[in-house]
């Protein structure tokens, strides 16, 4: 029991550092919360449902798919609705209110086309357990787990040492300064969205396997927001970090104490950190800004 | 010779305020060159304005020959670099990493570690502190770092703005130095100071801005021999 409980907690987990992680990236580099990445995710996810039951595509492709999809839905949800406001250095609560409007408009117009109903993925892992020390484990529990890790790690590989990842970073540091080395920033920025978009395009295939496809399911990008805060805002390490344990946390709160209180704690997890700890578990201190 | 930096009746307005109020002036290459004037005159604005950074309002720029580009980064391509004021390093990148966003529009190749070299050279403290965060260096080493990470761009016009600012005297007296030794490789190099005296000693032209316009032009030892500048800018 404990070893299950511990496994599907650190999937769910694994799934809220995949959201955390585009989260975190966009709002270090343009500095505001973009609440129009849960909208990507549920968008992915919709994109995957469309390859695996529409042209039965295997898992791989569906992923592939997935991950294409809402990369280029993020890059246009950026170059639609918030260069215009970036050209204009409005203010970053402009940047938020309109990603509020993009996730609404975004999940009416599924509402509108595709409708309310909730689908399923076609059964790619069917009920596959493993029997780890006589408790068993579920394999797709097991793989989202490992597929969060591992393409976490590549991101950090890529952030912390290509060119482009250094130019991610001294753009994080210093915007102006980034584009007087030669940095053209709207393909940066561009980049930054793809990126976040992938990484929904994973967590939204995910998702959908492991729940349904409906045009709210985004909503749960609230825990991704949790996680990122545990973690440290901007820190790729601490969305990975914050995303399993509030996956392992909540999921043991709601196996040994109430699964009517899981949320509870959840957003009192949230508020704590954002009163005694507002920098999260690796999230630099916030560095004056001359 | 040919003209480095060619700016005609360049006005820059920050909203409602006119922060540059028709300057004209130029640089030769291989000239150094310096606007003093008092904080607030707005020699910052002229190198933001130059960079890109900033809009133009109206007026001409013409970089060797050729107009301006509008966006920063195609600025950087025709070779003009900015150490801004305060030096703005990425903080939170290593040195190392600074030097390669210094050198991120050029091709890896040989030229590249030859500047890299050339670097090292002049300021042989910061092959000693490559691993090292920027933010964790001294005040002249941050300047050393940003000189050098402009200097990775390949330049052929370097923007210097207030180098001296938050330096000890004696750190100021090396850094002058610095300058003429990349002018004397062949560098075209536009400064900006408030530091005026020693601004003016170390060009071949200045220029004193007062207010958003020139007040006066010359030779830079001229200048800061001239009794009214010295009255106004120098201390007497």
């Amino acid at each position: 029991m404990f070893l299950q409980t511990l496994i599907t907690g650190l999937s769910i987990g694994g799934i809220y550092a995949l959201m955390a992680v585009g989260y975190s990236l966009v709002f270090s580099v343009l500095n505001f919360s973009n609440f129009a990445h849960g909208a990507v995710i549920m968008l992915g996810a919709y994109v995957g449902l469309a390859l695996a039951t529409k042209l039965s595509l295997g898992f791989g492709l569906v992923l592939a798919g997935s991950v294409a999809g809402a990369g280029i839905i993020a890059v246009l949800n950026e170059r639609l609705a918030y260069s215009v406001l970036r050209r204009r250095k409005a203010p970053s609560l402009y940047l938020m209110i309109s990603a509020m409007g993009c996730s609404v408009f975004l999940e009416n117009l599924v509402y509108a086309t595709i409708g309310s109903r909730f689908y399923a993925f076609p059964e790619f892992f069917g009920r596959q357990v493993l029997t780890l020390w006589g408790s068993s484990v579920s394999l797709l529990d097991m793989g989202a787990f490992l597929f969060a890790l591992v393409s976490i790690f590549a991101l950090h590989v890529f952030i912390s040492s290509t060119r482009t990842g250094i130019a991610i970073r001294a753009g994080v540091s210093d915007m102006t300064m980034c584009s007087l080395m030669g940095v053209d920033l709207n393909r940066l920025i561009a980049i930054v969205f793809l990126l976040a978009g992938g990484f929904a395009g994973v967590a939204g295939v995910f998702l959908g396997i492991k729940y349904l496809v409906y045009p709210t399911m985004g909503w749960v990008t609230n825990k991704a927001y949790i996680a990122a805060v545990i973690g440290g805002l901007g820190s790729l390490p601490g969305a990975l970090a914050g995303g399993l344990i509030l996956g392992v946390v909540e999921t043991f709160v709601s196996s040994y104490v109430s699964s009517v209180l899981r949320d509870v704690f959840s957003f009192s997890l949230l508020i704590a950190f954002l009163v005694l700890r507002p920098n999260g578990l690796m999230g630099q201190d916030t560095e004056e800004k001359v | 010779m040919t003209q480095a930096l060619r700016v005609e009746d360049l006005h820059v307005h920050y909203g409602t305020i006119h922060a540059i109020q028709g300057v004209t002036f130029s640089v030769d290459q291989g000239e150094v060159v310096s606007i003093v004037g008092s904080n607030g005159a707005g020699k910052s604005t002229i190198m933001w304005s130059l960079t890109g950074v900033a809009e133009r309002s109206s007026g001409t720029v013409e970089i060797f020959g050729e107009p301006l580009p509008a966006k920063p980064h195609d600025i950087v391509n025709r070779g003009v670099a900015l150490v801004p004021e305060r030096r703005r390093l990425f903080s939170a990148l290593t040195v190392q990493e600074n030097l390669i966003m210094g050198g991120y529009r050029r091709a890896r190749d040989e030229r590249m570690e030859a500047d890299l070299e050339r670097c090292f050279q002049l300021f042989p403290i910061l092959k000693q502190r490559l691993k090292q965060r920027a933010g964790t260096l001294s005040g002249g080493e941050q300047q050393m770092l940003a000189i050098s990470r402009a200097l990775m761009s390949d330049p052929r016009i370097l923007l210097l703005d207030e180098p001296s600012l938050g330096l000890a005297p004696i750190v100021v007296d090396t850094l002058m130095e610095t300058i003429l030794r990349i002018r004397s490789e062949g560098m075209t190099i536009l400064l900006v100071e408030q530091n005026a005296t020693q601004a003016l000693e170390i060009s071949d032209r200045g220029y004193i801005l007062e207010v958003g316009r020139f007040l006066k032009e010359g030779p830079g030892v001229a200048l800061a021999q001239d009794p009214e500048v010295r009255r106004a800018y120098l201390g007497g």
